[in-house]
């Protein structure tokens, strides 16, 4: 029984052997995908960095490409002055159509790795950067790399084959694999007998024709079958035979990461900015509309009805004239009817019969009071009531001669003018409006009780960005919504009173974190938001980040990137599908 | 593969304004990497002085060597020649005063004909 027992053992052990060593050959592998390595598609190249610039060289046809960016931005550099230390001493890299350097550079022909050193000028900004070229030997070429350990590989291909074979038919019962086993069971016998008896040379030779019999029949068993998966390990297939590429695409490298080549870079306009924490307030975005500062701005009214008449000067300011303080813009005559003019002229036969009796009582007064025979107060009366009698008189003459005038309150321009010469104005009814163009204000509607908002900015339609002053909340309902005031800052030239405009309000919440444009957050196919981090000169990584609104243009990354990090602003949706 | 990302780091320290990586070197100067050596400079006056040694801090003949160090001296670039002086010291004299730890570059052309370079910043 212990012979049978070890057998069995034996059997398991060829079993297990046969099964364990493909998954051996299979370790790490990612089957069907296994893209070629970057080098072999990705021209050699070097990069530096420093606080101020970007510089990625890459030699090409006995040239050397020297792509020169701003670290922060990611801006190009034209104009800038690139000398390169050469074995031939130092060489001034030309500026090329694409906004790049070139330099021709024979000497980099040459495998191996050249250190070289480049000194940037652009402007005031000078740097030394230096950069790392490796030139592959074109005789050893990438491809044939692998070739040597190709016969290790084409069997452990084969063993994968077998095993797969095994595995699939160890799932579906297959006699013929059933009957391996029993062969493998005799063999072990066999080979455990072999080893009692202390026969070690047939023994080992006896193993040795066993784990062939086995492996043969398996193959061979596997042949007359039908199996439409691809053979297993892709990975072993050969990678392509790099052609020299004239250029580098953009592509997704296996670990997730994005590499876009510095000409891909400025096609795309790719644009970053370093992340920074800070504070920030909410902001609320509200509808708003402008109006004229109600400090100076004013309506010209005619407080009668009467009939309009231009000023002096013979003409109405027309609108966009501007006034000042005072000036006389029109002039109202209020009109006299039939009833009131036989009433005036009634009234005037009455007066001037009175001051005639009075001027007569006066003159005698006059003369008696000097006598003692009529007391002073008598005249002192007697002339009173005479002058009395003449004011009301040239009043009645004025009454009908004077109109209003009506005059400018605020300096500023006409707003608005609707008068006409001998247009009958209702009393109360506006004739001009006054604005100054200046001072303006935005009123906006607030759903919300807004606490003395700072921070506040206007949208226009254009795009253009006003800044605000509050000024105050009102408390009055309207269209379920308080009006809040703010006075705009700065230039106000160009707009005009009712101009509908976008105003943004920061509120008291504050909020710390890193704010970054709208634009730079991508959101991936599986509804996660991105941002993609410029890590190195030509690689981009894609961060998930949760993002929290901020105002119009920019969120808050509340999490997933760190401040001091380059992060794309501009293009990243473009990145985004790079495959 | 480890120097373009030793070069990496150097530059992303460069960028955050960290210079952990310089250490201070047996002639009082900057020590930094450059391809397989360390390179101390020694800037005093108009003298530029780059000490060659190895991986381990073991000095390496300066014969044979060639060098050129660039320097920013009051905004502008200065070409330095090097030229081997006794032991692993390599020399070479700048037409103005280089100033206190000029930042720049320095490139070392070995008997090889390799090329070795390290920065300071």
């Amino acid at each position: 029984m212990p012979t049978r027992f070890t057998a069995a053992l034996g059997a398991a052990a060829l079993l297990a052997a046969v099964l364990v060593g493909p998954a051996h050959a299979h370790g790490g592998h990612d089957h069907g995908t296994a893209p070629p390595p970057v080098s072999t598609t990705i021209a050699p190249r070097g990069e530096a960095l420093s606080d101020a610039f970007e510089l990625v060289a890459i030699p090409r046809d006995g040239t050397l490409m020297l792509y020169l960016d701003r670290f922060r931005t990611n801006e190009p550099v034209p104009g800038a002055t690139v000398e390169v230390e050469t074995p031939e001493g130092p060489r001034t890299a030309t500026a090329t159509q694409e906004g790049g350097y070139a330099l021709p550079a024979p000497w980099l022909s040459k495998p191996g790795r050249h250190e070289l050193v480049a000194t940037v000028t652009a402007g005031d900004a000078v740097d030394v950067l230096t950069v790392a070229v490796t030139v592959p030997d074109p005789k050893v070429s990438p491809a044939a790399a692998p070739a040597p350990a190709a016969p290790t590989q084409a069997v452990m291909g084969r063993v994968s084959e077998v095993a797969h074979g095994v595995r699939e038919r160890l799932g579906q019962k297959d006699p013929t694999l059933v009957a391996s086993i029993a062969v493998a069971f005799l063999l072990g016998m066999l080979v455990t007998a072999a080893v009692r008896g202390r026969r070690s040379t047939p023994a080992v030779a006896l193993l040795a024709i066993g784990i062939t019999l086995v492996l043969g029949t398996a193959a061979f068993a596997h042949g007359d079958e039908d199996h439409g998966a691809p053979v297993q390990g892709a990975a072993l297939i050969e990678p392509r035979p790099s052609a020299p590429a004239t250029s580098d695409l953009a592509q997704r490298l296996p670990d997730g990461s994005v590499f876009v080549p510095k000409p891909t870079q400025r096609l795309l306009v790719l644009r970053t900015t370093m992340t920074e924490q800070g504070s920030f307030h909410r902001s609320v975005e509200l509808p708003g509309r402008i109006i004229p500062d109600p400090n100076a701005s004013g309506v010209v009214q005619s407080s009668v009805g009467g009939r309009l008449s231009p000023p002096p000067s013979g003409l109405f300011p027309r609108l966009g004239t501007k006034v000042r303080k005072g000036d006389v813009l029109a002039s109202v005559a209020p009109p006299v009817q039939a009833i009131d003019v036989s009433d005036m002229r009634q009234r005037q036969g009455e007066l001037d019969q009175q001051i005639a009796i009075v001027e007569r009582r006066v003159e005698r007064y006059r003369k008696l009071a000097t006598t003692g025979a009529v007391a002073q107060t008598q005249l002192d009366d007697a002339q009173a009531e005479l002058v009395g009698l003449h004011d009301r008189r040239s009043a009645l003459d004025k009454a009908r001669q004077q109109p209003e005038t009506l005059v400018a309150p605020v300096d500023g321009v006409v707003a608005q003018a609707t008068a006409v010469a001998g247009q009958m104005a209702a009393p109360g009814a506006m004739v001009f409006q006054i604005v100054d163009p200046n001072r303006l204000w935005v009123e906006a509607l607030s759903f919300d009780a807004l606490t003395a908002a700072q921070n506040a900015t206007a949208r226009l339609a254009d795009g253009r960005t006003l800044k605000l002053a509050y000024q105050g909340t009102g408390l009055a309902d309207r269209n379920q919504a308080i009006p809040v005031q703010f006075a705009i800052q700065g230039g106000a030239s160009g707009l005009r009173v009712g101009q509908f405009v976008t105003v943004l309000a920061g509120t008291d919440a504050e909020q710390s974190g890193l704010a970054l444009p709208r634009s730079a957050i991508v959101r991936t196919g599986n509804g996660q938001d991105v941002v993609y981090e410029h890590t190195t000169a030509e690689r981009f990584e894609a961060r998930p980040v949760r993002v929290e609104p901020l105002d119009g243009g920019r969120v808050l990354i509340a999490e997933g990137v760190g401040p001091g990090k380059r992060v794309v602003t501009q293009g990243a949706e473009l990145l985004d599908q790079v495959r | 593969m480890i120097l373009p990302k030793l070069t990496l780091v150097v530059g992303l320290l460069a960028a955050t304004g960290v210079s952990a990586h310089e250490t201070a070197g047996q002639h009082g100067g900057r020590v930094t990497d450059a391809g397989k050596f360390h390179v101390e400079l020694v800037a005093k006056g108009e003298t530029v002085d780059v000490f060659l040694s190895d991986g381990e801090q073991k000095p390496v003949p300066a014969n044979g060597f060639k060098g050129t160090a660039i320097l920013v001296v009051g905004g502008k670039p200065a070409r330095v020649p090097l030229e081997p002086a006794d032991g692993n010291r390599l020399t070479g004299k700048a037409n103005a005063s280089l100033g206190d730890s000029p930042k720049g570059a320095v490139q070392l052309t070995g008997p090889d004909g390799a090329t070795a370079s390290g920065k300071f910043n």
